[in-house]
């Protein structure tokens, strides 16, 4: 080898471990970014998460002490309605979008769900308090869960649509192909196929709107009391996070912070819940 | 490989049908020849159309097999050897229809004397136990059997080499014998050629059992 | 023809204003493997598509001409029920991934929603699995997932799923190109067997495959058809120049 290419591999092989090394640095920092934040919750909150955290109510001004347990039963009320509402939903157009690849129609309609994305969440609040707070004439448990169904859609569809569009055409047509009809194609075929990608669609939505406030600040409302109706306001963890974290009062503020570790415990343990799945229910083609 | 199996043990049932076709061409023509049972004459007539029937199907089943299955090694040995020696088969059928013609042409009773010195029955005998020895060779795959021909083959060259003498002092005895002895000689000649015929044979047999080719190469039986 | 199963007049195919097929005429016998062959791009896939209507499953897809199968217009009927008369194998093996074996072999009833008792699914099963040579190997694991089989097996799982509906014509679509040489050669036996029973429209790329296997051979070229006759007849005397210098590979 001449001594010019010698220099040219050292100044490359120079450049590469440079480029290695800044990708190294920057993912260090996203990931210790995060960390300190799970740490800093767990810390500052883990004193307050005891047994009454789960079970008491929350208690008046200067007393000590109460728990959460009405905003935990307002967030399991949200969320599970909200999934009934959106899962089907955001299913049945993933399939729609799936099938109808290129053609226009299926354009629009994947136009409109960017948008639907793309809404910031307290306009989403803002439009449902329209809609249906005024009309019911009351903040209630449904209209939040309507809230944020309608935030749950977009990912919902894309990942079903995403997991469909994987799928080998030649299943689709080994199906047609003995006879079947394009709904039992897609029932009983297309969709337990695509199971794994389609349960972690839903898990990732469910994941997304159970930290999210400003839908619910003018649709659930919040409730200081244990309520299960759900044409009432009721309370939920990231409201009492909101409402208590910015309170001037210690007993108040520990609340908010044993809330925060429960939502943020919440979510990891639905993230690690997908990874599961989507591992056992990884289809071979 | 199901349907190229078949094939070839069609090939085979095929073949063997053709043998003994000649086969028995072969020893009415003897009987013709050496005694003069002229009824068989008909007979021999009318099994060569069989014979030339035969031998277009196995070519037609040889041109199958290797169009439609373009077999190798083995496979592919066998069918070039089959076509071989169905065409020598033929030919072999081909001489002693011409024997019988011969005779018929002729129109002489040969003399049993000329006969016995010119070895004509000991070549027929030679030429149709080189005849069975090649059947079973067939049958059985065995090469040694089919290298047992080239000895018998020479015993035929052998009264081939002195029948020519034998003709020609007979011939000068009287002009007359001129008429036995120039058909006789023909014949002679004829189961000559029957002997090589079924040389190739046997070197086609051990080209596909061993792969060996011994045409134009010193042979010896062993 | 006799023993005419499916006959095509003028049959014409396009893909939006491209002519895939022009004016195919064809009769093909019943009970008997007829094989389609031809360089790439010829049509000879678009047409066993059409004979199933698998082509119409494309949008800018269009089809002109008649399709009998048994004197009956195969556009008149419905296309499901025609795609129970008419079985279609794929190159690729496609078992359906979330099935066992057993569910495979009868997902022709289940998709159709045809339900079928205990002792019914269990003949079917054994039925069509033996019929591709395939129930020995796999009797004792019939709840397996489908997608455990090697690439040979699976094969001939989605040739028992098709054969189990007990179609009149098996369309199979380069069947053994994504095989290896042994399944090759298994699945080539069981389709000789089949025929005595089935009919059998094949289209290949392998020509010695063709020569192998079928009784009548069809030629395309770019979207006609040049010649359709006994196989043998075609690999030893072809009568048109074009196939002739297809099968020598002096184009193609």
């Amino acid at each position: 080898m001449t001594t010019v290419e010698i220099a040219g591999i050292k100044r490359r092989r120079a450049k590469d471990n440079v480029f290695r090394y800044i990708v190294y640095a920057l993912t260090f920092c996203c990931v210790a970014v995060s960390l300190i934040i799970l740490f800093y919750i767990f810390q500052k909150g883990i004193t307050c998460v005891n047994w009454d955290l789960f079970t008491k109510l929350p208690k008046p001004v200067g007393e000590s002490g109460g728990g959460v347990l009405n905003a935990i039963v307002g967030s399991l009320m949200l969320v599970s309605v909200a999934a009934v509402i959106a899962i089907p939903l955001g299913i049945s157009v993933g399939i729609f979008l799936a099938d109808n690849r290129g053609k226009a129609k299926a354009d629009r309609v994947s136009i409109a769900v960017d948008v639907l994305q793309g809404v910031p969440s307290i306009v989403v609040g803002m439009v449902i308090y329209v809609w249906v707070v005024k009309p019911l004439g009351i903040f209630s448990a449904l209209s939040g869960s309507v809230a944020l169904a309608i935030m749950m859609l977009p990912p919902i569809i894309k990942n079903t649509e995403e997991t469909l569009v994987l799928i080998p055409n030649t299943l689709k047509e080994a199906s047609l192909a003995l006879g079947a009809s394009d709904f039992r194609t897609t029932m009983r075929i297309l969709l337990p196929t695509g199971i794994g990608g389609i349960f972690s669609g839903a898990m990732l939505g469910i994941a997304r709107i159970a930290g999210e406030v400003a839908p619910l600040l003018f649709t659930a409302f919040g409730n200081p009391y244990l309520s299960f109706n759900l044409f009432k306001p009721v309370q939920s963890i990231p409201l009492i996070i909101f409402n208590y974290g910015t309170s001037p009062y210690d007993d108040w503020r520990r609340i908010a912070w044993g809330g925060s570790v429960i939502l943020v415990g919440f979510i990891l343990i639905l993230n690690f819940i997908v990874k599961f799945f989507e591992s056992r229910w990884k289809v071979q083609f | 490989m199901e349907h190229l199996k078949s094939e070839l043990d069609s090939l085979r049932a095929e073949l063997t049908q053709m043998y003994t076709l000649v086969h028995n061409q072969l020893e009415k023509a003897q009987d013709v020849f050496l005694e003069n049972k002229t009824s068989l004459i008909k007979e021999i007539a009318s099994t060569e159309k069989l014979v030339n029937a035969k031998e277009l199907q196995i070519d037609s089943r040889c041109e199958t097999i290797l169009a439609l299955f373009t077999p190798v090694a083995v496979d592919l040995r066998f069918v070039l050897s089959a076509l071989k020696i169905n065409t020598n088969l033929e030919r072999i059928a081909d001489i002693a229809d011409g024997v019988s013609r011969m005779v018929v042409h002729s129109k002489v009773s040969f003399d049993k004397n000329l006969l016995v010195k010119i070895q004509a029955k000991e070549a027929f005998s030679q030429a149709l136990a080189m005849f069975t020895c090649l059947e079973q060779a067939f049958e059985k795959e065995d090469t040694l059997l089919a290298r047992d021909i080239f000895s018998k083959d020479k015993v035929i060259d052998q009264i081939m080499n002195n029948a020519t003498g034998i003709a020609e002092e007979y011939s000068k005895d009287s002009p007359e014998n001129l008429l036995q002895a120039i058909p006789l000689l023909s014949i002679m000649k004829m189961l000559e050629r029957t002997g090589d015929h079924l040389k190739n044979i046997a070197e086609e047999i051990i080209f596909y059992a061993e792969a060996k080719v011994l045409k134009h190469a010193g042979k010896t039986s062993e | 023809m006799e023993g005419t199963i499916l006959r095509t007049e003028n049959l014409c195919a396009f893909f939006g204003t491209n002519q895939i097929l022009k004016n195919i005429n064809i009769d093909i016998p019943e009970k008997k493997v007829t094989a389609f062959m031809g360089p790439s791009g010829c049509g000879k896939t678009t047409f066993l598509r059409c004979i199933n209507r698998m082509h119409e499953l494309n949008p800018d897809a269009r089809a002109e001409g008649k399709i009998r199968l048994h004197y009956e217009d195969v556009y008149q009927m419905d296309a499901m029920t025609l795609r129970r008369r008419v079985g279609m194998v794929f190159q690729r093996p496609n078992p359906f991934p979330t099935m066992s074996i057993e569910e495979n072999v009868v997902a022709g009833f289940t998709l159709n929603g045809l339900k079928l008792k205990s002792k019914e699914k269990n003949e079917i099963v054994e039925d069509a699995l033996k019929k591709v040579a395939l129930w020995d190997e796999v009797k004792d694991k019939l709840g397996k997932r489908a997608t455990s089989l090697s690439g040979g097996q699976q094969q001939r799982l989605c040739l028992a799923r098709t054969v189990a509906m007990k179609p009149e014509v098996i369309l199979l679509d380069e069947p053994t190109s994504a095989l290896d040489p042994l399944s090759t050669a298994k699945i080539e036996d069981l389709l000789y067997e089949l025929k005595g029973n089935y009919t059998l429209v094949i289209v290949t790329h392998n020509m010695q495959q063709a020569a192998r296997i079928s009784d009548m051979t069809a030629f395309f070229y770019l979207g006609e058809l040049l010649e359709y006759d006994d196989t043998k007849k075609v690999f030893t005397n072809p009568k048109n120049e074009k196939t002739q210098n297809y099968i020598t590979g002096r184009f193609g």
